[in-house]
């Protein structure tokens, strides 16, 4: 490895984008296919009621109409879900949350469609919702699955939690509540499956796990997985939110069913009801602190909602539980987390994934210390960051990434000093806040973690990745182009991802986890080497000379008396004897057996880390208690930067996202139906935004990484909220502990 | 419900569709035509801007217009932006700055800026700001489109 | 989406027909009607569209008053020379609406036949005591813009009735209009509360004449009479908090709803008519040099 850097680091074209400035990218509803019909859930009007009967037969007698399918007619399975299977395809005797799929129509056009939804008549007994999880926990409650509402009970323990207490000199308490809010990702969940020869159908899927969606829908239709061809279409964004495969799994029914072609495409108002989101929680908290500052314990009960099913629940609460002591070092800890059903429209993956939640509590918890003992906000945290080597809570070690985080204090401080020295808006307040945050990667201990990736050396020169996982808009793909073309010494022009195809692509498993470029850099680079070692075998044939007298270097074959002879003569005799050079490599996410736990459930604990912190100076109206962001900083460390721009978009979008958390994101309740349009749920638009805005990044090696890479998918938008918290503390004097900090909120009209 | 016939200028040259009249420009641009390049991201409320297209010179929300309402007018989509089998500027500067991830705001964005050049050849980042304020994005923060509308300003793009 | 019989005139006689259809509505900008067919809360068995009716898209100065095409779109009202001379606070209302993309389409008529007690363009010109010229077949009427708002999305438009302009008289001698709205976000805000305050000063520094419109805070938008009351012939100080503070009292009942609570618009309304009125005060010192 060289120190000088070919493609590594720099700020490239991604090639994806052409075509999305032109209009020419197909996303999964803009591929056209012949005789094409169109899907149309029917969804339920109640948040929880049995269903009495459903009536098809006024439907399926309007011209057009082709089926109308409800849970009877799923050949298979008839519920799935990532973690426990309890999410029904279509509801099935009792629907739990508003916007339940409950009936599929398939149908010639939209109108025909349409129509049949209308006069489908399914009869209801609505039953009593509950919509919050510390009731939902209760005996009492009504129960909306066969085990009960708690999905979820982790305590997990370090230490001695009364004599913690008992050693500080100052105790806090404090109760954080955190709203239900939507990933935001501008393509709706959209699928496309047309129904082939041999009982085979072909999926086009929006989704982070189209190895899942390949399982899930072969399992519904009871064919043989290698019957089901998934292919991913260009994705608008997932965060998470497409970690679920219900609609590819309807649209596959429905193809099925009429064994032809149908398209499903969520509406945004069915995307805001039926489709995973953050998880809602209260986390009750209490800090103990010495009088110098020093953390001595933790005690913490957490309730997520999980909605009317499980989708995520449990793995969020995992991360949710092991990030709530932050990046700090407390000697005595316990944690109680619950995850809960509720009549709740569902919440699963979104980015972050549990860290956003508890940080708002710890980072929030942190500066209320400060300011009860009269530290310094930066100080205090100075005392108590963990250090390369120390053990978090879980029994985790901290590798050299913890280098990070006194640089990030250095930081932050450095900024928040400028920051308060910007002159103040006439009549307005200001204040500067920080946040500190620890994000994990990976899927957590004993969760099998392989991503599968393959390469092939094209006659004409260029290598072809077959990414095994989709790029869902991130950059994935550019990114582990420059890895390759690293590992190959080749220009980045010369290497090309393809889309993903399950039918000649090995499994790369999820994007999610800020783990994808970190497991198929690895994975590619080995296979690089293969690849090269491969091709020197091959040479040497060629050339009559051993292959240990071949080196390979930057797109040539160099001979033992300095004749460099190009790649693509090999790669062309090659061709002519119909030999492809392939080399495929699977990484495995690393859990050592020395640093990694045992003991703790299933999915804990994580044990890679990044940290970053961030610095928001806002300035609120004192009498309208608007707040406005104008500056912020988002300090983050990378291990190393792949692409430059693709870094610096991940930053930017992230703290978007983050700001929207704290200020303008919930998904509220209203005259019994959900807020389920953008008029009323209200992402940041570009005047919402700080007009002044920095990014630094640090390169602290991770040596497990490709060339010591680590995530930056989800941190981000991990400390935002907090920072933005406390730096509204800092201008008017008023902690919110809820979210979104709403002028409402800080005037005190409401908590 | 009879179908109308609108006739109207698309990228430059003379087009007429034949509709039901409740059907929306997305609409007709999606199925009809073939352009899918603006897209529905909102539920066809206005709220997003992805499907915006540029109507006698102003971006437009085309979920928002009923087909017989584009009659006489001079539209141009993203597919129509492109010149002679060369980048617009603007398309080129997207590129150059990352202002493309997901990209499915991307087309809505780039005609957005268009009209903000065509009109205010060297706006301030308040401006930009201003001028984007109906097209949503949840991947980038907006900071890279602003840097590419600076770029395209500037007009010196390496291509 | 709905189904409906659809015209498209270009003369104004054209449209008085066709607008006589029974059960026709106007189809201007299309903003407000096209999502909420959509979603149902909106049909009409016929649309009218008015896009090609160019004779009503103007804004004139006829003299004693000021005239503005129904038409005309929200744009064009914020990039008039002209109301920003006349009715500051209209412009700054028209820039405030949506975004680019809606304020191109958006009309001023369609914004007042939507009636929304929220609307941003009705308060400045309540103001200003604007008067509407409804059009149909049979002949015209005008009507004061406070009359013709009778509730949330309900108006005096009869059947067959368009809204073919609105007017108003400038304010003369030493005045200003200011218009401030409080959104949940600073792009594509939708109004929590919003007013719209024009004042007139003599030449003893107190308020001669003054006029202030609040939205969001009762089933239209409303003139606030109690309030005027309250601040006419006084001199503009801190102390007149108190005052502005007794009259909300007693005349505004905003609601609690999916965007704020009550107590919080009760508040931000009465600072935002003192924000307004300061500012209109200080224009109005401007235009008295």
């Amino acid at each position: 490895m060289t120190d000088r850097f070919l493609t590594v680091g720099k700020s490239l074209h991604r090639k994806d984008a052409w075509d999305k400035t032109t209009g020419k990218a197909l996303y999964t509803a803009d591929i056209p296919i012949e005789n094409l019909r169109i899907g149309m859930i029917v969804r339920s009007p109640h948040h929880y009621a049995r269903i009495l009967d459903i009536d098809k037969k006024q439907s399926l007698e309007i011209p057009g109409v082709l089926a109308v399918l409800t849970s009877d007619d799923i050949p298979g399975d008839k519920v799935f879900g990532p973690l426990i299977p309890d999410q029904p395809s279509l509801a099935r005797d009792v629907v739990r949350h508003l916007g339940e799929p409950v009936v599929l129509i398939i149908a010639e056009t939209k109108r025909a469609a349409q129509e049949a939804a209308n006069q489908i008549q399914v009869s209801y007994e609505p039953l009593g919702a509950v919509f919050d999880p510390v009731q939902a926990a209760r005996e009492d409650a009504p129960q909306l699955h066969q085990d009960g509402n708690v999905i979820t009970a982790l305590n997990i323990k370090d230490g001695d939690i009364e004599k913690g207490f008992q050693d500080a000199d100052y105790i806090l308490e404090d109760t954080y509540t955190l709203p239900r809010i939507h990933p935001g990702y501008m393509e709706p969940e959209t699928s496309l499956a047309v129904w082939g020869e041999d009982q085979t159908i072909t999926v086009w899927v929006s989704s982070q796990h189209p190895f899942t969606d390949q399982r899930f829908i072969a399992a519904a239709l009871d064919l043989p997985v290698e019957n089901v061809r998934v292919k991913s279409g260009v994705i608008g964004g997932a965060f998470g939110g497409k970690e679920d495969s219900s609609i590819s799994i309807l649209a596959a029914l429905g193809a099925w069913s009429i064994k032809g072609a149908v398209r499903l495409v969520n509406t945004r108002r069915e995307s805001f009801v039926a489709h995973p989101k953050r998880h809602p929680a209260q986390i009750h908290y209490k800090l103990g602190a010495m009088s110098d500052g020093t953390f001595t314990a933790l005690k913490a009960v957490v309730h997520m909602d999980t909605g009317a099913y499980a989708s995520y629940g449990p793995a969020v609460a995992a991360i949710l539980t092991e990030t709530l002591a932050g990046a700090y070092r407390i000697p005595n800890v316990q944690v109680e987390s619950f995850v809960v059903y509720t009549n709740s429209p569902l919440s699963g993956a979104m980015r972050g994934f549990g860290s956003p939640q508890s940080h708002f509590a710890v980072e929030s918890m942190v500066d209320s210390m400060a300011e009860e003992i009269s530290m310094d906000p930066v100080q205090i945290r100075r005392a108590n960051i963990l250090k390369v080597g120390e053990k978090m809570f879980t029994g985790v070690t901290l590798n050299e990434t913890a280098n990070a985080l006194p640089i990030c204090l250095d930081k932050a401080q450095e900024i928040m000093d400028r920051f308060r020295a910007v002159e103040v808006s006439p009549g307005k307040k200001a204040g500067v806040g920080m946040a500190l945050a620890a994000q994990s990667m990976g899927l957590g201990a004993n969760v099998p973690d392989d991503s599968t990736h393959r390469l092939e050396w094209a006659p004409d020169g260029k290598v072809l990745i077959h990414l095994g996982a989709p790029d869902l808009g991130q950059g994935l793909a550019m990114a582990v182009e420059q890895i390759t073309a690293e590992a190959l010494g080749l220009p980045y022009s010369q290497v090309e991802s393809l889309p993903l195809d399950t039918l000649d692509r090995p499994n790369g498993n999820v994007t999610c986890a800020s783990r994808m470029t970190y497991m198929a850099g690895n994975a590619l680079i080995d296979a690089s080497e293969k690849l090269i070692q491969d091709l020197l075998a091959h040479a040497g044939e060629i050339l009559e000379v051993p292959a240990k007298m071949l080196v390979y270097k930057e797109g040539q074959i160099i001979k033992e008396d300095g004749t460099k002879l190009p790649v693509v003569e090999f790669l062309g005799r090659l061709a002519e004897k119909s030999i492809t050079l392939t080399s495929e490599s699977t990484f495995s996410f690393p859990y050592p057996e020395e640093t990694t736990p045992q003991g703790l459930p299933i999915g804990m604990p994580h044990v890679l880390y990044c940290f970053g912190a961030q610095v928001a100076r806002v300035e609120v109206d004192p009498d309208l208690g608007t707040v406005e962001v104008t500056h912020f900083a988002a300090i983050h460390d990378v291990g190393k930067v792949i692409s430059q721009s693709g870094v610096e978009g991940q930053i930017e979008g992230g703290v978007a996202t983050g700001l929207g958390y704290a200020l303008y994101e919930t998904m509220l309740r209203k005259d019994d139906q959900w807020v389920d349009s953008f008029t009323e749920y209200l992402l940041p638009t570009s005047k919402d935004l700080p007009t002044h805005y920095e990014s630094i990044i640090l390169e602290i090696p991770e040596a497990s990484g490709p060339y010591g890479a680590k995530g930056i998918g989800e941190i981000p938008l991990v400390p935002t909220a907090p920072a933005v918290a406390n730096a509204v503390k800092n201008a008017v004097g008023v902690r919110v502990k809820k979210l979104p900090i709403t002028p409402e909120r800080v005037l005190g009209f409401i908590d | 419900m009879k179908t109308i016939t609108v006739s109207f200028l698309l990228n430059g040259k003379k087009a007429s569709v034949t509709s039901l009249p409740n059907r929306t420009l997305l609409d007709v641009l999606r199925e009809d035509l073939g352009l899918t390049g603006a897209k529905d991201a909102c539920g066809g409320e206005g709220e997003c801007g992805a499907c915006t297209v540029i109507m006698n010179g102003n971006p437009v929300n085309s979920c928002m217009i009923f087909i017989g309402q584009i009659e006489g007018t001079q539209i141009t989509t993203i597919e129509g932006l492109m010149e002679k089998g060369e980048f617009h500027r603007l398309q080129k500067s997207f590129v150059e700055a990352g202002a493309v991830q997901c990209g499915f705001c991307t087309p809505g964005a780039i005609l957005t800026a268009k009209t903000l050049l065509d009109n205010n050849p060297h706006p301030t980042d308040h401006e930009i700001r201003e001028g984007l304020s109906g097209n949503l994005c949840r991947c980038t923060g907006y900071n890279k489109m602003i840097d590419a509308i600076h770029l395209a300003e500037q007009g010196g793009l390496d291509d | 989406m709905q189904e409906f019989n659809y015209h498209r005139p270009v003369t104004i006689t054209e449209l008085k027909e066709q607008i006589s259809i029974p059960g026709a509505r106007i189809l201007a900008g299309g903003t407000d009607i096209v999502p909420r067919m959509r979603q149902g809360k909106f049909s009409a068995p016929t649309l009218v569209d008015t896009s090609g009716v160019k004779a009503m898209r103007f804004i004139e100065d006829q003299g004693s008053e000021i005239v503005l095409g129904a038409l005309t779109t929200h744009q064009e009202a914020a990039d008039s020379p002209l109301l920003q001379n006349i009715n500051p606070a209209l412009v700054t209302a028209a820039e405030s609406i949506g975004c680019q993309q809606t304020r191109c389409r958006g009309t001023l008529g369609g914004n007042i036949a939507n009636a929304s007690p929220a609307a941003d363009t009705l308060p400045p010109l309540l103001i200003f005591d604007a008067t509407l010229l409804l059009q149909s077949l049979e002949g015209e009427r005008r009507i004061p813009l406070e009359e013709f708002l009778l509730g949330p999305g309900q108006t005096d438009l009869l059947e067959g009735e368009f809204i073919h302009s609105i007017s108003f008289k400038p304010m003369i001698g030493s005045w200003g209009a200011v218009f401030i709205k409080v959104g949940k976000r600073s792009g594509m805000a939708i109004s929590v509360v919003n007013t719209a305050v024009a004042v007139e000063m003599n030449d003893k520094g107190k308020i001669s004449d003054i006029r202030i419109a609040l939205g969001s805070v009762a089933p239209t938008v409303i003139r606030c009479r109690k309030i005027e009351q309250a601040l006419l012939g006084k001199e503009p100080e801190p102390a007149l908090m108190k005052e502005i503070h007794k009259a909300c009292q007693e005349e505004i009942s905003p609601i609690t709803d999916i965007r704020s609570t009550a107590e919080y618009r009760d508040h931000a309304a009465e600072v935002i008519i003192h924000r307004a009125l300061e500012s209109a005060v200080e224009q109005a010192k401007e235009r008295g040099r």
